[in-house]
């Protein structure tokens, strides 16, 4: 018998849509201000930066941070950690274009570490989309949950 | 432009890891979690003293080490790795080399390293050039 067997199982998480009700707009000025505070300028073809795979997938799902860790019926005071990201692009991204979000809570798995004891591991999808469906990519986001309550 | 496996790509450096950038990236995330704000959260959460830069910010330094490196590229897939903090003040530098060339799709492989504590982030990504 495993040492989880004796604690409650993770709460029943997985597929919980996080379909954004919001349209996200990259706009040339929050673009530039990104851009310059990782230490590079913008481009000049009118790509946005990159890294607005996790930006604007995070600002338009249809849940705030501590919405998706209470989805979890884990309080985001309790200090959610990331833990992993990927993302695949079908088309790059754009200043002063548009984009909304799909996307779901996949799993949420109960583990125990050496180092943080009793953890949730969440994995959610999104998915960023132009206003006409096309979607230009999916991203992966693991993120590690402390159950302190748990605690020895 | 040619690429080999095994190429060294040029390094990228963060001198030092901005607060303000923080609150900066606070406002663009629309998530206020004081630990990349408030240094005195930090100390009572007992996770150091100072304050923790957002994951996202640091996986953008590893895109951007991967844009210098490929001028013209474009970042098709990417998956990165968050094995430990990265402190307000850090100098924090991504270096990286060619892994597979297939085509005009090359794969490397990364890590966004502090001066003083090691390996933070890793991570793999294919560009295509």
């Amino acid at each position: 018998m495993s040492d989880l067997d004796t604690l409650p199982p993770a709460p029943d998480a997985a597929g919980i849509s996080l379909d954004g009700t919001t349209v996200f707009t990259i706009s040339a000025e929050e673009n530039a201000a990104l851009c310059r505070s990782t230490g590079i300028e913008p481009a000049s073809d009118g790509t946005a930066h990159p890294i607005y795979y996790y930006v604007a997938t995070q600002v338009a799902m249809g849940k705030t941070v501590a919405g998706v860790c209470e989805a979890c019926q884990f309080d985001v005071d309790d200090g959610p950690m990331m833990g992993s990201s990927g993302v695949r692009f079908d088309a790059p991204l754009m200043v002063g274009t548009s984009y909304k979000v799909t996307g779901e809570i996949l799993s949420l798995i109960r583990k125990r570490s050496r180092k943080l004891g009793v953890m949730d591991v969440l994995t959610y999808r999104l998915r960023l989309h132009l206003l006409d469906g096309m979607q230009v990519l999916e991203t992966d986001n693991v993120w590690v949950l402390p159950r302190k309550e748990f605690a020895a | 432009m040619s690429y080999a496996v095994g190429d060294t790509l040029p390094p990228f450096t963060i001198e030092s890891v901005s607060a303000e950038a923080m609150e900066q990236w606070a406002i663009f995330l629309a998530d206020p979690n004081p630990i990349h704000l408030d240094v005195e959260v930090v100390k009572a959460k007992g996770l150091g003293d100072r304050v923790i830069n957002q994951g996202p910010a640091n996986v953008a330094y590893m895109m951007n080490m991967l844009m210098r490196a490929f001028p013209g590229g474009r970042i098709k897939a990417m998956d990165s790795r968050f094995l430990d903090n990265v402190y307000g003040g850090d100098r924090a530098t991504v270096t990286g080399t060619v892994a597979t060339i297939e085509g005009n799709s090359i794969t490397c492989a990364f890590t966004l390293d502090v001066e003083g504590r090691g390996t933070v982030n890793s991570g793999t990504a294919t560009i295509e050039i």
